[in-house]
């Protein structure tokens, strides 16, 4: 019996065996595998669960922080203005992705990288608070005042200093309340998510870094600059003939100004009454599509900004234009030859044609494919404001430790050249003269100095509904502008091209002031 | 062999060249300062504090545990000195785990821990010799069989998350099934030594029947029960000594075919059976339903790693019964690859400890009774940690010593103060008792 005995010793053994090699297979070699599994709550309920440092604005509001918590983890975040900041901070939730700076920022808001955790020596010992704190460049007081202004109206304001790319506010209308999606429970947090996405009147996505929109005649500032980087536009000269229509070349749909209105003239009256024809024609014949292209990327499009909040969509611009065409004139009917006694010359031709100019006659005033997020638009005001430069975009400032002591400075850092100073300094004048004299009159603020350019984009619907929009800039009298911005209100009643100044550049003018008083 | 061989001197321990209740003294040192330290460290890191009840504590353990030991000096003194010590190791690294996932659960448990010292201490007392116990096993066969019939009765008995296991008697539920593992352990050992003979020299259909009735005993507990742990390790348990007891290696190999049959039989009938198997072939086909226990039990081990996460510092709650069946992976989360292989180290100690009883046996009865009991804790164990890690479909059964469950731990107990009773008795006939005796 011995002998039977000993044989099941061996077989126990072996079967023990096989428990500790799987025990090692579980708890060693296969583990990385089983924590990175979709299933696995548990990397993330920890994550949750820790103690994150506060957010707070450039004047000192505190829009989240990290309260202890007593149940199932030991912290839970907390937001204290609500809706107001929702679309900056984020949310962490246990259900769905963070989103905002809780996800940007995460690991500094949780205290995980090296340098956080071991400023000195000591702290290879000890367990110290290693949670960074974020200092927003938004400013409570013009967050504030952009909401108000917006309303109960869907849109987004974007305000930021164009020399150093701080956003100053951001506010999405509608916007949602962050803190039940940051609920510990997690049926809690699924349910407020589910009532959130049903809900109509609240909007979940950041549309004013997040969405695409046709920027209408907005986008005729980035024409004008393209224009006038050719080296063949300037402020008053050339002066383009009045026009009803531009036929483009080769033929395809013609462009119209808003309700058959006539204009034309120089640079400064075209942006001031925001004409369509010319700014087809500068964009289709004296810029061609290569140059469109560049100068739209160079303001930000078909790019990521490096906005320091994630998920951020691209703006659109088209690339495809087709082929050149050798023969211009062959194109040309005699009748879209400029009027005889014209008070210019103009250089028709200036740029090949290509197959599609037809599409870049439509893209060159917004129309067509072209789509812009908010930011982008007020990026595009900045970097008239800003000598050309675009600034890359950013919302947090400083990380503090723990203890209030500096970690880290977001330095200015320039994104792209979008043009030249001199090109810039022209279309500032030009936006100047929109404001006080043109479209954008709504902007003006006493003992300021601004500029704008409106926009309504046509949705196309009936009855007729537009985007409207107002892009600008304002600073202190013979100073550099210290304030960029892009205002848009969606699906506003009318498509008339005083749509935007009325409706959006108020909202914007209300927002300068609370940026200089 | 004959039974009056004497055993061989390489099957001593080299422990035992030492006095056994010294080194004892020394190993359950080393275990109450091992748990001690646990107990503290799972507090620290739960509520980030000293227990206040760490005094109370250490006194009512080391009381158990110094009961425990002075009982063997006086009833068992030359006993294996390997038994106790871990046994209580894996009872203090259960409880400390118990505490820190529910603590109304730990003072009941070491409630049970007491009882079952009491019992250990008594069954030491109240049987001088093992040998005693083989006259009744006819009425021990029976009682077995009674017990695990208790459960159902109308009245008696009560199903708890699907298994009709527990009697409640007033407010006490107890499994009635875990003494009848030890009441069946001692029939089967006592049944085979008058058949052994037989068995041995001729092999018919007929001397099969017992395997058969084995069998169909087994099933039975599966089906009206819903035990299929206990089913198994019932059923292992008559093969294994059937096995020892004939020599006969075709009695594994029909015990085998059986096993599948009954398998298979029981796969194709029930249910629960079916989902049991689906879940331990893909937990992951429906890890938040059906397979949510074995895979959030995967990845509490998976997040312990190799030294794990620290008592009180890891989620173990999140395991449902990690204080019952899923208590391994609750040790495996917290004190990593290190504290469950340990675990298992331990078990595997106690087994070879059991099984050199069993082989230091000079009287069959004594010989296979040991084997059985061995076999029980060794099969229990396989079986728990087995479907915890997905090596076998799981079955809801305790981890001896470790898993909370009164029944369980004070059956465990008893089980241990057979083998040490065993222990003492074969080695008082190699080594001269100190004293009068």
């Amino acid at each position: 019996m011995n002998l039977r005995i000993r044989r099941l010793g061996v077989v126990l053994s072996v079967l023990y065996l096989v428990l500790f090699l799987q025990l090692n297979r579980v708890q060693f070699f296969g583990a990385e595998r089983l924590q990175d599994d979709v299933n696995n709550t548990r990397g993330l309920i920890r994550e949750f669960g820790r103690e994150r440092g506060p957010i707070i604005t450039a004047d000192g509001v505190l829009v989240a922080q990290s309260v202890e918590y007593d149940g199932s983890v030991d912290f839970r975040r907390e937001y204290p203005e609500g809706e107001l900041y929702a679309h900056i901070t984020g949310y962490q939730s246990l259900n769905v992705e963070a989103v905002g700076l809780e996800r940007s920022y995460n690991d500094e808001l949780a205290g995980d990288p090296i340098d956080q955790r071991f400023a000195s020596l000591g702290d290879l010992f000890a367990d110290r608070n290693s949670t960074a704190t974020l200092t927003l460049s938004i400013r409570d007081d013009v967050q504030r005042v952009a909401a108000e202004a917006l309303g109960d109206r869907k849109g987004s304001v974007v305000a930021l200093d164009p020399r150093t790319g701080e956003i100053i506010a951001l506010w999405t209308f509608p916007s949602f309340d962050p803190n039940p999606l940051a609920d510990p429970d997690g049926t809690v947090a699924n349910a407020a998510f589910d009532a959130l996405v049903a809900d109509p009147n609240t909007q979940l996505l950041a549309k004013s870094y997040r969405e695409i929109y046709f920027p209408g005649s907005t986008f005729k500032l980035v024409t004008a600059a393209a224009g006038v980087e050719t080296g063949l536009i300037g402020a008053s000269t050339p002066v383009f003939p009045v026009a009803t229509t531009y036929e483009p070349v080769p033929a395809g749909a013609p462009i119209r100004n808003f309700a058959g209105s006539a204009c034309g003239g120089d640079l400064v009256e075209l942006l001031r009454v925001s004409c369509n024809t010319a700014f087809s024609e500068i964009g289709a014949e004296w810029v061609g599509p290569e140059q469109m292209v560049t100068a739209a990327e160079a303001f930000g499009f078909n790019a990521d900004l490096g906005i320091d909040l994630p998920g951020a969509a691209e703006s659109r611009f088209p690339t495809d234009y087709g082929e050149q065409l050798a023969d211009v004139d062959r194109y040309r009917a005699p009748d879209q030859q400029p009027a005889e006694g014209a008070e210019t010359v103009l250089p028709n031709g200036a740029v090949p044609v290509h197959e599609n100019s037809a599409r870049l006659a439509q893209t060159s005033i917004g129309q067509n494919d072209v789509a812009a997020t908010p930011l982008q638009m007020a990026l595009v005001a900045a970097a008239i404001a800003n000598d050309g430069v675009v600034m890359t975009p950013h919302v947090v400032t400083e990380l503090l430790a723990f203890d209030g002591s500096l970690l880290d400075r977001v330095e200015p850092e320039p994104l792209r050249v979008a043009m030249s100073a001199s090109t810039a300094a022209i279309l500032r004048d030009a936006m100047r003269v929109v404001a006080e004299e043109g479209t954008a009159r709504n902007l003006l603020t006493e003992g300021v100095v601004v500029g704008g350019k409106t926009g309504t984009a046509q949705l196309g619907t009936t009855p007729p509904n537009s985007h409207a929009w107002i892009v600008g800039y304002a600073g202190m009298p013979n100073e550099q502008p210290s304030l960029a911005f892009a205002v848009i209100v969606e699906a506003q009643e009318g498509a008339s091209e005083q749509t935007g100044g009325r409706v959006a550049a108020p909202i914007a003018q209300a927002v300068i002031e609370a940026a200089f008083n | 062999m004959t039974a009056t061989e004497s055993p061989p001197t390489h099957l001593v321990s080299p422990l035992l060249a030492m006095k056994p209740r010294r080194v004892e003294t020394g190993l359950l040192v080393m275990v109450g300062v091992a748990v001690a330290v646990a107990y503290g460290l799972a507090s620290f890191g739960t509520n980030d504090a000293i227990p206040a009840n760490l005094g109370p504590f250490l006194l009512w353990m080391f009381g158990l545990g110094a009961v425990a030991h002075l009982a063997n000096r006086h009833f068992a003194s030359a006993a294996d000195p390997v038994f106790l010590p871990i046994s209580l190791l894996l009872n203090g690294l259960g409880y400390v785990v118990i505490t820190r996932l529910d603590g109304s659960l730990a003072a009941l448990q070491s409630t049970w821990t007491a009882i079952g010292i009491g019992g250990y201490i008594a069954t030491l007392l109240f049987l001088p010799r093992v040998r005693v116990i083989e006259q009744y096993r006819y009425l021990l066969g029976v009682g077995g069989l009674l017990l695990l019939m208790i459960p159902l009765v109308p009245g008696l008995g009560t199903e708890i998350n699907g298994a009709r296991i527990w009697a409640s008697v007033g407010p006490i539920n107890f499994q009635p099934g875990e003494f009848a593992k030890l009441t069946l352990a001692a029939f089967f050992a006592g049944y085979l030594v008058d058949s052994r003979e037989l068995l041995r020299s001729r092999l018919e259909l007929r001397d099969l029947a017992p395997i058969g009735i084995a069998w169909a005993g087994s099933l039975g507990v599966m089906v009206f029960q819903r035990d299929l742990g206990s089913s198994l390790l019932f059923f292992t348990l008559f093969v294994v000594v059937l096995w020892v007891a004939s020599e006969r290696w075709v009695v594994l190999a029909v015990g085998a075919v059986l096993f599948f049959a009954g398998a298979f039989a029981a796969w194709t009938m029930f249910d629960h059976v079916q989902k049991r198997v689906d879940i331990w072939l893909d937990p992951f086909a429906d890890p938040k339903g059906d397979g949510f226990q074995i895979v959030e039990g995967s990845f509490a081990l998976a997040d312990g790693g190799l030294t794990g996460t620290g008592l009180g510092q890891g989620e173990p709650g999140r395991i449902p019964f990690a204080e019952t069946d899923f208590i391994f992976a609750a040790i495996g989360e917290e004190l990593g690859l290190a504290g469950s292989a340990a675990v298992l180290m331990a078990f595997l100690l106690l087994i070879g400890s059991g099984l050199r009883v069993s082989l230091r046996a000079d009287r069959v009865f004594e010989k296979l009774f040991a084997l059985g009991l061995t076999t029980l804790l060794a099969v229990q164990t396989f079986v728990i940690v087995g479907g915890v890690l997905r090596i076998v479909p799981l079955t809801g059964i305790t981890l001896p010593f470790v898993s909370y469950g009164g029944s369980s731990l004070v059956a465990n107990y008893v089980l241990l103060a057979l083998l040490v009773r065993m222990s003492h008795e074969q080695r008082v006939s190699i080594r001269p008792a100190k004293g009068t005796a």
